[in-house]
């Protein structure tokens, strides 16, 4: 998370909007007869970074990232992808948008590697190439030694790892992953957010809808929360970071921590974890690095300080989101 | 399918050398398609299943058509013509004819969820997010399917063949009826095609593609029957006699006849052809104006292949329509050419009685058919165009 500079979130005017290097989308609004499932949503997913698309179910991510891949039509706005507008000219954005939709769809009958061979195929890359892409590609979502089982036998997260390299055969500038991580196992999501820090760095724009918060404080640089088919707020993971959030302490000796904390005029409340813990409220990080310095001067054995939730999910939780 | 031009490529084409480049990009997109589809179905127990048991039911029929036949000889065996012709031509329409139904019966089957399978399975939208068209995806599916039905049809040709072996007929009847039965399958399986792009349910849009087959295959008749009630009409016509037989106004025969008497003809005939003629005043007969409904028979399926079969020559020249096809055929170009031409002495000309005028009726029926064909896909393809519009509604993209 040090790589990379805190982006300022800026409205581009219209002039700009054309130009600007990866996934924008001002404005969109999409209903489905009485529902209005998306209005008025503004994305801008930057080139060689990670955003994170957050929100309750229902609250219109889907529906977005259908209008982002260049399948569903907005009813008002516009959406550019690497400056291309996928309304005129669909075929051109298609080359530049890979898309991992969150039901998982795949041809039960075919295996892993003529799935792959086959959307080779429907992306037009030359013949001659589409052996190597497809291994490359095999390996990096490590599905080798599974590559010639039919996709029938794969378990959910393998079939999530094969949805992965399916998104990615044609080496696309704008990578949009619809809940990438529900069905990982722990490994599968540590190797899922090394790939996805890898393509930024590569430049190319992300945008990943997920529930995993906490995972997407790794992954992401930026997030956008939506709810009710509206865009409430953007933010970096940075801002998010900085703002006041909840820290878990606990020490060898409870009662030694709630004396100190008491005498240091620190309000706090107990945990809700298994352990023995108390919660405070940290305005700034660094008034939780000073108060942990306090802690240990006063002599209490601290085992544990950290923060009790992710920065977005503190975010998303202080949104008090309704859900439907 | 007008949309090949459109979405030939991403690249702009230029030119000649351009637009052939689109096109094989075109076409390599469909292959694609097919290609992943076929090796879906040649995967699937079910479909060797339904090969196997048509193979078998094909066989039966076959056989029992050969049996019956040869039951019958030996019931008939004065009859020396029948048995001149052998079992050959009822062999090979028996069969042909069933062919063709378990055709239309099994055609829906491979071809009316093609696209909303997909969907449901989450597939389709996998297809659509690619650089393929959705003309190229229909072309694709549709093209698998057929490839599907040609595949049933290919397991139908050996008992044609034996039908061929018992004599009376050509290879060149195998290769005109095996064409023209392609030709249905792949009629049904456009209208399948087209049916589940329009559908959203796979249940649904195999239902109504059954619905539209039978309705080629009964509807057409029960709508001929009924249109022809309501198409009276007059036509202008005098009378028909026989020559040799004794006509009105014969009031001086004496007896006993001679033998080799002919009694004179009546002295206002119109036409004649020496066995019959048309005499007296022409006037307005009440009758059947078939030729304005016969359109509805001519789509037909079974009208259209029994139509597009030539007879034999031999057979039509006793004036004695022998096979189920010949039947089928007679009748409909009998209906199509109306009372003009089928009412004895029309404008007071002979009529015919074999019907073999040169313009054949199933090239109207099968244009017909590919016209409601074409139209149920084109309707399909604007249904699963991208970046979708209005959607029907409970429709999930993905």
């Amino acid at each position: 998370m040090t790589q990379h500079i805190p982006q300022e979130q800026e409205q581009d005017p219209p002039a700009l909007l054309e130009a600007f290097d990866g996934l924008s989308a001002t404005g969109l609004s999409r209903s489905f007869g009485a529902v209005h499932a998306v209005v008025n949503m503004d994305l801008q997913a930057p080139a060689g970074q990670v955003t994170a698309l957050i929100g309750p179910n229902g609250a219109g991510k889907t529906t977005l990232l259908l209008m982002l891949a260049s399948l569903l039509a907005p009813d008002s706005g516009t959406v550019r992808v690497m400056g291309i507008d996928p309304i005129k000219d669909p075929a051109a954005a298609r080359a530049k948008i890979g898309w991992m939709p969150d039901t998982l769809g795949v041809w039960e009958a075919l295996t892993a590697r003529e799935i792959l061979n086959t959307m080779g195929k429907f992306y037009r890359l030359p013949k001659e190439k589409i052996p190597t892409r497809v291994q490359d590609l095999l390996t990096l979502v490590n599905l080798t030694p599974l590559a010639d089982q039919k996709a029938r036998v794969l378990s959910r997260g393998q079939q999530q790892r094969l949805s992965l390299a399916r998104a990615l055969i044609h080496d696309p500038q704008v990578l949009l992953l619809d809940e990438p991580a529900s069905g990982l196992d722990p490994g599968s999501r540590v190797a899922l957010r090394g790939i996805l820090r890898q393509l930024a760095a590569e430049g190319k724009a992300i945008v990943v809808s997920s529930h995993v918060l906490a995972e997407l404080d790794e992954i992401a640089d930026g997030a956008v929360f939506v709810n009710q088919g509206r865009t409430v707020l953007t933010q970096t993971v940075d801002q998010a970071a900085g703002q006041g959030r909840k820290y878990s302490i606990s020490a060898l000796d409870p009662a030694a921590l709630v004396a100190a904390l008491t005498a240091l005029g620190v309000a706090f409340e107990s945990g809700n974890g298994r352990r023995d813990s108390v919660i405070i409220t940290g305005p700034t990080q660094e008034y939780a690095s000073a108060l942990l310095r306090d802690l240990v001067m006063a002599g209490v054995d601290v085992c544990a300080f950290a923060p009790a939730t992710g920065a977005l999910e503190e975010t998303y939780m202080s949104m008090k989101v309704e859900q439907p | 399918m007008t949309q090949t031009q459109n979405d030939a490529g991403p690249q702009p084409v230029a030119g000649n050398a351009g637009r052939h480049a689109g096109l094989r990009a075109y076409c390599e997109g469909v292959f694609a398609v097919v290609g992943m589809e076929m090796r879906q179905r040649l995967r699937s127990r079910g479909w060797y299943i339904m090969l196997a048991l048509w193979f078998v039911i094909i066989g039966i029929v076959t056989w029992l058509t050969w049996w019956s036949w040869n039951a019958q000889q030996a019931n008939m065996a004065w009859d020396t013509s029948a048995a001149s012709r052998g079992p050959g031509p009822l062999i090979f329409e028996i069969v042909l004819a069933f062919v063709l139904l378990f055709g239309l019966l099994v055609a829906p089957a491979f071809s009316a969820n093609a696209i909303n399978g997909d969907r449901a399975g989450g597939t389709l939208a996998i297809l659509q997010v690619t650089l393929l068209s959705s003309g190229q995806i229909l072309w694709g599916k549709f093209l698998a399917s057929w490839i599907a039905g040609i595949a049933f049809l290919a397991a139908s040709v050996p008992f044609l063949v034996f039908g061929i072996a018992q004599g009376g007929l050509g290879f060149g009847h195998i290769a005109i009826a095996l064409l023209m039965l392609a030709v249905e399958i792949a009629v049904v399986c456009a209208l399948g095609v087209g049916i589940s792009a329009l559908a959203n349910r796979p249940l649904f849009s195999i239902v109504v593609t059954y619905l539209v087959v039978s309705l080629l295959v009964f509807g057409t008749l029960i709508a001929f029957g009924l249109g022809s009630m309501v198409s009276q009409g007059k036509v202008n016509a005098n009378q028909m006699g026989y020559t040799g037989m004794y006509g009105y106004d014969s009031g001086d025969i004496k007896e006993p006849v001679p033998p080799d008497y002919i009694p004179p003809l009546p002295n206002n005939v119109t036409d004649s052809d020496g066995n019959r003629y048309c005499f007296g005043i022409i006037q307005e007969m009440e009758t059947v104006r078939t030729e304005r409904v016969a359109w509805m028979l001519s789509m037909n399926p079974f009208v259209v292949i029994a139509d597009s079969i030539p007879y034999q020559k031999s057979v039509t020249e006793d004036r004695t329509t022998t096979g189920i096809f010949e039947t089928i055929s007679q009748g409909a170009r009998y209906a199509q050419a109306g009372p003009e031409g089928t009412y004895p002495c029309a404008n007071g000309k002979l009529t015919a009685d074999y019907m073999d005028q040169k313009t054949p009726l199933w090239p109207q029926g099968l244009g017909l058919q590919l016209l409601v064909a074409g139209g149920v896909v084109a309707l399909g393809w604007r249904a699963l165009r991208t970046p979708a519009g209005k959607l029907p509604k409970g429709t999930r993209v993905a």
